[in-house]
């Protein structure tokens, strides 16, 4: 179902700051969208407010033209998977499942069929007569997962529930929640700090800072065109470089841009938001992925020497002292250098990003 | 397991055996004097081998209608452990879960309240009680409700305290998962957190059956001849002329046999309450 946030504010007690800071959102139906931001981003409140576990101070929530603002978490039609709790310790795997369905007063025959049905579909028939002590961190997530399911809630709220878990299963959990969305074509609203859970997962990434959305949009847009230094240095890993210049004109009406050591010339696309920024400082960046190790020093390169090699595999993240700046680079791991090696970095124009130093936006956005 | 060494492990029976003897060797002393006959209660030196009687406990108990007493003590106990617990586990609760104006304060406020002697609660409750009576005709002193609810002044503490630290243990998402699942947080409580701490609630129980079992000053002073209870009867067998000892232990063990007996009924639970969240 379609949620739709109106002017959202939470403000706790023990802090000045909202929480939440009047923030507007649509998630459409059937969409997976993903909160992303640091802890303390707002992200999780935002997520317990639809979940009616935290009131907010003022504005609206609606669940398919459903105003659910002041409705008890019982009565709002969403099930919800925590980060830290997973399986009610006293009863064992098949009273979990069932124990949404004794709150609505269902016929035993009809919960016993509904509770091994969710059970197949998140693989977990096996272990129904298991107690919380018999099943791993994994299972008990995905009983989780099925308690959450077995009402067939109209949104499915998560919480990082991921995070306590070991690296391998996540990424197998991951991939069946996806999996999971799809079957199901429900509403899902996921709260990570895990941009990289969110890329994988989300069909709509809302990536949140201090109280306030700082972007919405596709994994590739919060990527590629990100509207400010936030989410520009949030997403992505490694992260992108970023550097502090000043702009100005050259003599074809064009612009170059001095950084701390060396200078670029900027290409055309950036021409609209420069005109408005005369005389401004502006933060660079570019993406450890966009920059380029070239033979020979040419316009927008910067010579340097490898300081630090890391392997990831099938790439690896090398860091390179240039112009005194740390600049990481991926590189492909047969084409990786030895630390100390000289070597020149090329910056793509087509793959550089530039922000207002004072607002933080990004300079081709500049309208939105 | 880790390897003690067995000098370390010699030394460890050796002093836990010399402290066993120092409580065990005088409870047991008077426990056998408690069936002795009259005539070896004091006698010099003391007598070991005797053929046993109960002619103590039927005297304390029927003659001097001990069984009046037992059944005081089992109303006053119970009743005012149950009254704690009524009032204690969902105070324990809230303290655990909810921030209000002051909760901090309270705590603290309330643990104070076990460092006060029972003197200084006693008489005060004393004269509100005799007040209440020549005022507004409400009869309190040497009344059941009277003593259950002056025992709540030591006893709901430390429900309070005790059940706080097992509601915390628990996630908050706990309850909350149970409240996204069609559930109020009274019915969360009921079915999802109160099963899981159902250890701690016996513990605590048990803890405090025992304190208001035992309770000797609160009674001597609000209690009466419909109230008496076991303790404050022990204290009659000591007059000015001689100690009955014989009398004086048979009261003893009654009082002290249900709370042994209690403790190790339920001791698997008490183990499990008590250490709730040390021992995984």
């Amino acid at each position: 179902m379609k949620v739709v946030l109106q002017d959202l504010v939470k403000r706790f007690a023990n802090s000045d700051r909202a929480a939440v800071n009047k923030i507007n959102l649509v998630i459409e139906e059937g969409e997976l969208a993903v909160l992303l931001g640091p802890s303390g981003c707002g992200k999780t409140t935002t997520l317990r407010m639809i979940a009616g576990l935290e009131q907010p101070d003022s504005g609206r929530i609606t669940i398919a033209e459903r105003d659910i603002t002041d409705l008890a978490p019982k009565d709002r039609r969403v099930a919800m998977v925590f980060q830290n709790f997973s399986m009610y310790p006293t009863m064992n795997v098949y009273d979990n499942i069932a124990f949404p369905l004794h709150a609505v007063k269902m016929k035993r025959g009809e919960i016993d069929r509904t509770v091994r049905e969710v059970a197949a579909l998140v693989n977990i028939d096996h272990l129904l007569g298991r107690s919380v002590r018999q099943v791993s961190g994994g299972e008990a997530q995905r009983v989780a997962l099925a308690r959450a399911m077995v009402r067939r809630p109209e949104v499915f709220l998560m919480d990082e529930p991921l995070s306590n878990l070991d690296a391998k299963l996540r990424v197998q959990l991951r991939t069946e929640i996806k999996r999971l969305h799809q079957d199901t074509g429900t509403t899902f609203i996921f709260v990570t700090h895990d941009q990289e859970e969110a890329m994988t997962l989300g069909d709509k990434i809302i990536v949140m800072n201090n109280g306030d959305i700082q972007q919405v949009g596709s994994p590739h847009e919060v990527f590629f065109a990100p509207k400010n230094a936030f989410v520009a240095n949030f997403v992505g890993t490694p992260s992108m470089n970023m550097l502090p210049g000043a702009v100005s004109g050259d003599n074809g009406g064009g612009y170059r841009l001095q950084l701390p050591g060396f200078e670029l010339s900027l290409p055309a696309r950036f021409h609209d938001g420069l005109a408005r920024m005369a005389g401004k400082g502006v933060i660079w960046g570019i993406r450890p992925e966009a920059i380029r190790l070239v033979a020979e020093a040419g316009e927008n390169t910067v010579s340097g020497e490898v300081e630090l090699v890391e392997a990831l595999g099938s790439r690896d993240l090398i860091f390179v002292r240039a112009a005194e700046q740390l600049f990481g680079v991926i590189v492909d791991a047969q084409e990786s250098v030895a630390v100390g090696a000289p070597c020149h970095l090329h910056f793509a124009g087509g793959q550089m990003h530039l922000f207002d130093a004072e607002s933080e936006r990004s300079l081709l956005n500049d309208c939105g | 397991m880790m390897r003690v060494p067995t000098s370390e492990r010699v030394l460890a029976y050796v002093i836990l055996i010399v402290m066993a003897i120092l409580v065990i060797a005088p409870v047991l002393a008077g426990s056998i004097t408690a069936f002795k006959p009259q005539i070896i209660w004091v006698s010099s030196p003391p007598t070991w081998i005797f053929e046993p009687t109960l002619e103590n406990f039927e005297f304390v108990f029927f003659t001097r209608k001990g069984w009046v007493y037992l059944r005081n003590s089992l109303i006053i106990s119970v009743g005012s452990v149950a009254i704690a617990l009524l009032l204690g586990v969902p105070a324990a609760y809230a303290f655990a879960r909810f921030r209000f104006r002051s909760s901090k304060a309270l705590m603290q406020w309330l643990i104070s309240l076990r460092m006060i002697p029972p003197i200084v609660v006693g008489l005060p409750f004393y004269a509100m009680f005799l007040y209440l009576e020549r005022g507004l005709g409400i009869g309190l002193r040497d009344t059941f409700p009277g003593l259950i609810i002056t025992y709540q002044t030591f006893l709901l503490p430390l429900v309070i305290w005790m059940m706080r630290g097992y509601f915390a243990e628990l996630p908050a998402a706990m309850e909350e998962s149970a409240m996204v699942e069609g559930y109020t947080r009274l019915g969360a409580l009921w079915r999802v957190v109160l099963p899981v701490v159902w250890p701690g609630i016996v513990a605590t129980a048990i803890l405090n059956f025992i304190f208001a079992w035992n309770e000797f000053f609160l009674a001597l002073i609000l209690a009466g001849n419909r109230t008496s209870t076991l303790p404050m009867t022990a204290g009659t067998y000591i007059v000015r002329t001689r100690v009955e000892w014989g009398n004086l232990f048979a009261v003893n063990l009654i009082i002290m046999v249900p709370v042994i007996l209690l403790t190790i009924a339920l001791r698997r639970q008490l183990v499990k309450g008590l250490t709730f969240g040390i021992l995984e």
